[in-house]
């Protein structure tokens, strides 16, 4: 099994997509954060409340949740892409036991997802306080509280990470699997919620529980107030974050259990 | 030594995907120390064979072994078998000393085991270059080198000839004879039947998934003919056909350019008899048999029956 984990390690360190992938979470980390945090929610169209509030600050955090679609598309990438390019019979040749190549995948991109999530977090902290700072306002919540939402943000990154890994080894085929992953994570959910009565499911869907873990109910509530459906509750952090795990383990024990038995031709 | 003689076993393997079978009710052995073609048109079933010779593949029913064990069951299969199954099966990002790494890595050999490799293979210069740039040539040894990672008794190589130039087809006709020497059990697949036919010991020839033929290649393709080209052509013919009263009559016939093809008799028979009727000979070759010729033979006539 360590084998297995230093082989995967290898295999992911050698591509450039790693070094694109920390790029990523710097980017949207500081990049988006430091931009949005410059430009103000208040000034945004629709206007959000302002920075100086909660609400504006659980808001843009929020929406640095909504990016959680890049490390599962990453993730889903990464395990297609050795079926495209074939490398998977080889690997089953070195590890016939299929289980244990998928588990080892799990084990070092739930690494890599914890390296993407501290850096997306980390830089969002820094560009948020230094912007904060810069133009002398004061956030609308105390910093141990928003770096306690920053980091349970990352966390959320690593969780998508593995889904995209779990779905990818489902489906096998890169195209459609990132079509599936990006499709559902960036549009498909929002979509959900404007179907009236769909709209309930929101909270226990991926992105529902991840607006729980930084209680950014914001989008939603907007989203709601604009079609005239009933408010969305969502879960409370904790059960939230739970939910998300749910997620996690169920997409890897699905990538485990559809690994083992099918035909590789 | 006796252990790493290693016997691959196939039999009654049958698999089936849906309405079609692509393997039927298949049954050979695979001897160490030679090397063994595995024969038969494109479609034949010889990928799904080796894929489930490999675990890749599941079988519809049947067992396939390697030194009495199925594939899964090895405990660290790429110490016992390596094989080939894909011509370019690499990541295009990775360099090859990259994707030498991470199978190294996989099967827990060193990294000393890589660069042995890259330089047995002939790929250090190539070794830190993305293989998305390789030629087929490179691309076939960084295969092998891949297979050979963990120094295996047993190789499996599915089409290893596509693609190759005359200089990579000769090198890999002599990598291979060395380590079938050395005792190893070595299984080629191939389609174009003339590329190997120097290079194989042992044929297993399948058509549509069914076995037609297997055994050594001597045995298989008979006793060689004579090809003789003479202006007497007809008399030599009928000379030849009553030259044995006591025995089987040899076999005679014309070919174009007014030559004649004789089985049964060898090149100095010919040669002899042609003198003592005083006869002109102008050529006179030895034919070896051909791979292309028997395999034609053995599926043209199983095709021509019902």
């Amino acid at each position: 099994m360590n084998h297995l984990i230093k082989a995967e390690f290898r295999r992911l360190l050698a591509t450039r997509m790693w070094r694109g992938l920390l790029l990523a979470a710097a980017l949207l980390g500081g990049g988006m954060m430091s931009a949005m945090a410059l430009v103000g929610p208040e000034n945004f169209t629709p206007p959000m409340p302002g920075m100086d509030t909660e609400t504006g600050v659980r808001s843009i955090l929020g929406i640095l949740g909504y990016t959680a679609f890049v490390p599962a598309a990453a993730g889903t990438l990464a395990v297609t892409s050795e079926y495209r390019h074939r490398t998977a019979a080889v690997t089953f040749l070195f590890a016939p036991r299929r289980w244990q190549v998928v588990a080892a995948k799990l084990a070092t991109y739930g690494v890599a997802g914890l390296a993407y999530g501290l850096i997306l977090a980390g830089t969002a902290a820094a560009a948020l306080f230094t912007v904060a700072a810069a133009r002398g306002d004061s956030l609308g919540l105390p910093p141990g509280t928003v770096l306690a939402l920053l980091a349970r943000i990352g966390l959320a990154m690593v969780v998508y990470l593995l889904l995209g890994v779990g779905v990818g080894a489902l489906v096998r085929n890169q195209v459609v699997a990132l079509c599936l992953v990006i499709g559902y994570l960036y549009m498909g959910e929002a979509l959900l919620m404007m179907i009236p009565g769909v709209n309930v499911l929101y909270p226990v869907l991926p992105g529902g529980a991840t607006a729980a873990l930084t209680d950014f109910t914001y989008l939603a509530d907007a989203m709601s107030q604009e079609l005239g459906s009933t408010a969305v509750h969502l879960l409370p952090p904790a059960a939230g974050a739970l939910l998300l795990t749910a997620y996690a383990l169920a997409a890897t024990l699905i990538a485990v259990v559809s690994s083992v038995r099918r035909d590789i031709t | 030594m006796s252990d790493d003689r290693l016997k691959i076993e196939v039999s009654h393997l049958t698999k089936r995907y849906g309405a079609v079978t692509a393997v039927r009710d298949l049954t050979f052995t695979v001897e160490p120390g030679v090397v063994t073609g595995f024969l038969g048109p494109n479609g034949a079933g010889k990928t799904t064979t080796m894929r489930m010779l490999t675990g890749l593949v599941s079988p519809t029913s049947g067992a396939a072994t390697i030194g009495g064990r199925p594939y899964r069951r090895l405990p660290r299969p790429s110490r016992t078998v390596g094989a080939v199954l894909d011509a370019n099966a690499f990541h295009p990002g990775h360099t090859a000393r990259d994707h030498l790494r991470v199978y190294a890595a996989m099967g827990g050999y060193p990294d000393s085991r890589v660069a042995e490799l890259l330089d047995l293979l002939g790929l250090a210069e190539a070794a830190d270059r993305r293989t998305r740039g390789f030629s087929t040539g490179m691309r076939q040894r960084l295969n092998l080198a891949t297979a050979l990672l963990g120094d295996p008794r047993v190789l499996l190589l599915d089409e290893p000839s596509n693609g190759l130039d005359p200089e990579g087809m000769r090198w890999l006709r002599s990598f291979l004879r060395q380590l079938a020497d050395e005792g190893r059990t070595v299984l080629i697949s191939s389609h174009v039947l003339s590329e190997i036919q120097q290079l194989v010991d042992d044929v297993v020839v399948i058509r549509r998934g069914e076995l037609i033929a297997a055994g050594p290649w001597s045995r298989l393709a008979g006793p060689p003919a004579v090809l003789v080209s003479s202006p007497d052509a007809d008399q030599l013919a009928a000379a030849l056909r009553v030259s044995r009263p006591d025995r089987d009559a040899p076999r005679v016939e014309p070919v174009e350019g007014g030559r004649l093809r004789v089985h049964g008799l060898d090149a100095p028979d010919v040669a002899d008899l042609a003198a003592a009727h005083r006869l002109r000979v102008h050529e006179l070759v030895t034919e070896a048999p051909g791979l292309e010729q028997l395999f034609l033979h053995l599926t043209t006539d199983k095709a021509a029956a019902p």
